[in-house]
């Protein structure tokens, strides 16, 4: 992993199927960044990256984000929609970048997109729910 | 966690060959091709550090059990999922048993379009649609 990359997956399930990184930003650039490499247990029997894992990968990405934004120790996903674009394929860097597209009060909406390199693998639109501090 | 035994009386093991579905498995099911009903025990691998089972899991149990629904109306065709949408109603912590009985919704020659509606002691807690393209199929 390049300097500055941080592991996420200290615990639970994103241990269980990390580890999964978050990138450091870069100047100039929105998007927040977050990557994994597909190793052998990522896999379906047809030699690609399992959907399910690019799912619940980008459902990372997606919550880290709307925790950073929203300054909230956790939040929910309500609702997540993913195209499934091209195959990842074993050894893959796949890199998830996320945008905001806007924070409301209790609810963020978010837009990402997986690549490994320059070619697309999944692009998401999803809605979580943060608490409001009281 | 391959020898563990169904949570539910009734269920037999369902034939998993994606390694990634092997990793976060087991799953069981009842019922006859194109009707099976899929179940599967949240543990300690599944949930996050709050102990809510992950939406990760739910996604990939969904992509699971709406594929073999695929397979059994398609007779093995190959396919690959297009779209998968997703809505998480509540939250299920370990210990919690999701079951589905994948609904197929249409199917044209080239596409099969698959819901499915997740519960865990008869409440809704999750729901998933996916469309799925035959391969070689215009």
């Amino acid at each position: 992993m390049p300097e500055g990359a941080v592991n996420v997956s200290i615990g639970g399930f994103n241990r269980f199927v990390g580890p999964l990184f978050r990138m450091p930003e870069t100047p100039g650039d929105e998007a927040r960044r977050f990557s994994f490499v597909a190793t052998d247990k990522h896999m379906n029997s047809a030699g690609t990256v399992h959907g399910g894992m690019l799912m619940a990968f980008v459902d990372v990405a997606m919550s880290q984000t709307a925790r950073a934004v929203s300054g909230a120790k956790s939040c929910s996903t309500v609702s997540l929609n993913c195209d499934f674009v091209g195959p990842g394929r074993l050894g893959d860097m796949i890199e998830a970048r996320v945008r905001v597209t806007r924070r409301a009060r209790t609810m963020v909406f978010m837009s990402a997109e997986l690549a490994s390199g320059d070619r697309t693998l999944l692009v998401a639109t999803g809605l979580w729910k943060v608490p409001v501090e009281s | 966690m391959t020898d563990a035994a169904p949570p539910l009386p009734g269920y037999v093991r369902t034939k998993l060959v994606d390694p990634f579905e092997i990793f976060v498995g087991p799953v069981f099911e009842t019922g006859a091709p194109g009707a099976r009903h899929f179940i599967f025990r949240v543990d300690e691998r599944h949930v996050n550090m709050r102990g809510v089972l992950h939406g990760g899991m739910l996604m990939t149990y969904a992509d699971l059990t709406l594929g073999a629904a695929v397979w059994d109306v398609t007779d093995y065709a190959p396919s690959v999922t297009l779209n998968m949408h997703t809505q998480f109603l509540k939250p299920c912590r370990a210990g919690g048993i999701v079951e589905v009985t994948p609904v197929l919704t249409r199917r044209t020659r080239a596409l099969v379009f698959m819901r499915g509606e997740f519960t865990v002691a008869g409440e809704v807690i999750f729901t998933a649609e996916s469309v799925w393209k035959l391969l070689g199929q215009d």
